[in-house]
């Protein structure tokens, strides 16, 4: 029996991520860039957490990674207990499908589709009947509070309703880990704050492990825990400013 | 079926620029059909007369030269030959220059024998072998000038020097040509101060086994003589006079693939351009979960459907353009009944679809191999 592989899987199944050693290089031109350097972290299920950092950090490629649209160089990324650092980009598409909800800074909405067409468009990938994917749409627009927006399209929304329609593409497939790339970047404050406030229910009322890539101070009292990175380096964890409430597994990671 | 409407959302995208896509497809498409058409009527005019019992006897030296009359009666003493029919070419003006239609003149006593196929009306005949200057009219001139049977009309003529002055007593429904007229070579020769000239004698005899038979005969009657005559069926005639146009068919069909190349150049540029701006789009879908394959899918349907809208408005406006000019446009002679064959429709949107695959294909694969990361970057 292995151990070790024993261990590892505990810890998988413990955790929502779990990066190990894990680096990155990117070949620009003639330069080689590190985006990340033998980073180590554990994400806990249920947690709504923060990565922080300068920017070049490398925060957006630890994103990409956890997210499985793209592969480390070395080490291991495993996200809802399964290991993704060997799927093949067919395998990776059709992890994606199911398991992550992707949250982008500028929304990148469709725009020849309303809002009820965008937030199905995950949808189509699975098996579900036309009937069933109207459910689970309207469910996600009402979640994020634009049931009366189904028929507008993007160019008919303002940016913090267009945020809040990719935030309901992201959570229709019920994936197992939200992950949001700078979801505030393009807000003005107080929609940034309502969508901030939004991500906390999704993660409270849903039980969503979230993942935030941020450089919004404002975000950190929001969170569980804030990850920081600088020059592709894991610096350290601290505890977010998030009311506390029961998690799974410890806090920190090593 | 559930990506259907992601491929017709996609096409509204930019409405004009999907119907400026559609009608140059659809545009060059018309000129393919029309032009891959062209070689089509010779073949279809050809097979017409392929079991003709008729056959053309000339001059030696080219149709631009005369035969004397006088050959009549030696053609008519040869064996198989049923009835002989000169002709001679007056090429006559009715009002102005542009209202030219071909116009011969026969003697009267044989024709219904000669072209029981042209569709004589039987009282027509009748008057034709009456009247002197009576006329046989086909069916499209009448409809051109307006014209009705009893009036007179005037050809001035630009080959000889004169006008005859003409009476319609009949109309020929299934002639050469939709816009023919004939008239009376008697009239002609008294209007031309008896040359005793032919362009042509039409020989019809007793069954189509004897054509090749009478032409030999004929040409070794007239060989060594000042006229000496060269003898074909009718479909060989015809087939010379086409032959001079088949240069004119190949580069025509050459010319239908330069447009199609063309456009499918520019359709391929178009998709590319199309493909760039919506980079971001392609990695936000397949970032979600979309495969590339399936993305590709759903260009190369854009694509297609684009293509093949260019396709049935393309060739069918060269089927109805074509049918209405059949109608109206009787001045071009033979060259009126072209159509469109089933098989330069089968060809057409051949066309259509390779316009819609190829142009597509390289910008799309090419934009679903970038990694994901490099696509989102572009957004950023």
């Amino acid at each position: 029996m292995d151990t070790r592989s024993n261990g590892l899987d505990t810890v998988r199944k413990r955790f929502s991520v779990t990066l190990e050693h894990v680096t990155r290089l990117y070949r620009r031109d003639e330069f080689e860039v590190r985006a990340l350097d033998d980073v180590s972290l554990k994400i806990p299920k249920q947690s709504f957490v923060a990565i922080m950092g300068p920017s070049g950090s490398g925060k957006t490629t630890l994103l990409n990674l956890i997210a499985g649209i793209d592969h480390a160089t070395s080490g291991e990324v495993a996200v809802g207990g399964e290991q993704i650092t060997n799927m093949d980009e067919r395998e990776l598409a059709a992890w994606r499908a199911r398991h992550i909800g992707l949250v982008f800074q500028f929304y990148n909405l469709i725009p020849v589709l309303t809002a009820f067409e965008n937030v199905e468009l995950p949808l189509l990938l699975t098996d579900l009947s036309k009937a069933e994917r109207k459910t689970h749409v309207e469910a996600a627009l009402k979640a994020v509070g634009l049931a009366d927006r189904m028929s507008h399209y993007p160019r008919q929304l303002s940016g913090g309703q267009e945020q809040r329609v990719a935030i309901a593409r992201a959570i229709a497939t019920d994936p197992t880990i939200i992950v949001a790339d700078e979801p505030t970047g393009d807000l003005d404050a107080k929609s940034a704050e309502e969508i901030l406030n939004l991500l906390t229910q999704l993660n409270q009322r849903f039980q969503k492990t979230i993942v935030m890539v941020t450089h919004d101070p404002r975000s950190e009292r929001f969170v569980d825990i804030v990850y920081r990175l600088d020059k592709g380096v894991f610096v350290g964890a601290e505890k977010g400013g998030a009311a506390p409430r029961p998690v799974m597994g410890p806090l920190a990671p090593e | 079926m559930k990506y259907i409407f992601l491929t017709l959302k996609n096409l509204s995208r930019s409405k004009r620029r999907t119907i400026l896509t559609v009608l140059s497809i659809a545009v060059s498409l018309f000129i393919f059909s029309a032009l891959m058409s062209l070689p089509n009527f010779a073949n279809q005019m050809l097979a017409d007369t392929s079991s003709s019992v008729r056959l053309a006897c000339r001059t030696k030296m080219g149709l631009d030269y005369p035969l004397p009359e006088s050959y009549k009666t030696k053609i008519i003493a040869t064996p198989h030959v049923v009835a002989v029919e000169p002709d001679i070419f007056f090429g006559g003006i009715y009002h102005d220059a542009t209202d030219q239609f071909p116009n011969i003149a026969v003697d009267p006593d044989k024709i219904d024998v000669m072209w029981p196929d042209w569709g004589f009306s039987a009282e027509g005949v009748e008057q034709f072998k009456k009247i002197k200057t009576a006329c046989l009219v086909a069916q499209g001139t009448m409809r051109r000038f307006n014209l009705h049977v009893g009036q007179r009309i005037q050809l001035r003529g630009t080959v000889y020097p004169f006008t005859v002055d003409l009476t319609i007593v009949g109309t020929i429904a299934k002639g050469p040509a939709p816009s023919f007229l004939m008239f009376r070579r008697d009239y002609f020769e008294e209007a031309a101060g008896r040359p005793g000239i032919v362009d042509n004698f039409w020989v019809r005899v007793d069954s189509s086994s004897a054509v090749p038979e009478v032409a030999a005969a004929l040409d070794k009657q007239f060989a060594n003589s000042a006229n000496e005559t060269q003898s074909d069926s009718e479909a060989s005639f015809l087939g010379s006079i086409i032959g001079r146009f088949r240069m004119f068919f190949h580069v025509a069909e050459f010319l239908g693939l330069v447009v199609v190349v063309a456009i499918g150049l520019v359709a391929a540029n178009t998709a590319a351009m199309s493909i760039r701006e919506r980079r971001g789009e392609i990695a936000v879908m397949r970032s979600i979960g979309f495969p590339a394959r399936t993305i590709l899918t759903l260009f190369l349907s854009e694509s297609l459907l684009i293509a093949l809208l260019g396709g049935l408005i393309g060739c069918g406006g060269a089927f109805a353009v074509l049918k209405i000019f059949a109608v109206n446009a009787d001045a071009l002679g033979p060259f009126v009944v072209i159509r469109i064959p089933p098989f330069v429709v089968a060809e057409t949107f051949v066309a259509a679809v390779l316009i819609g695959l190829l142009s597509a294909y390289v910008p799309a694969k090419a934009a679903t191999r970038r990694t994901i990361v490099d696509s989102l970057r572009v957004i950023d």
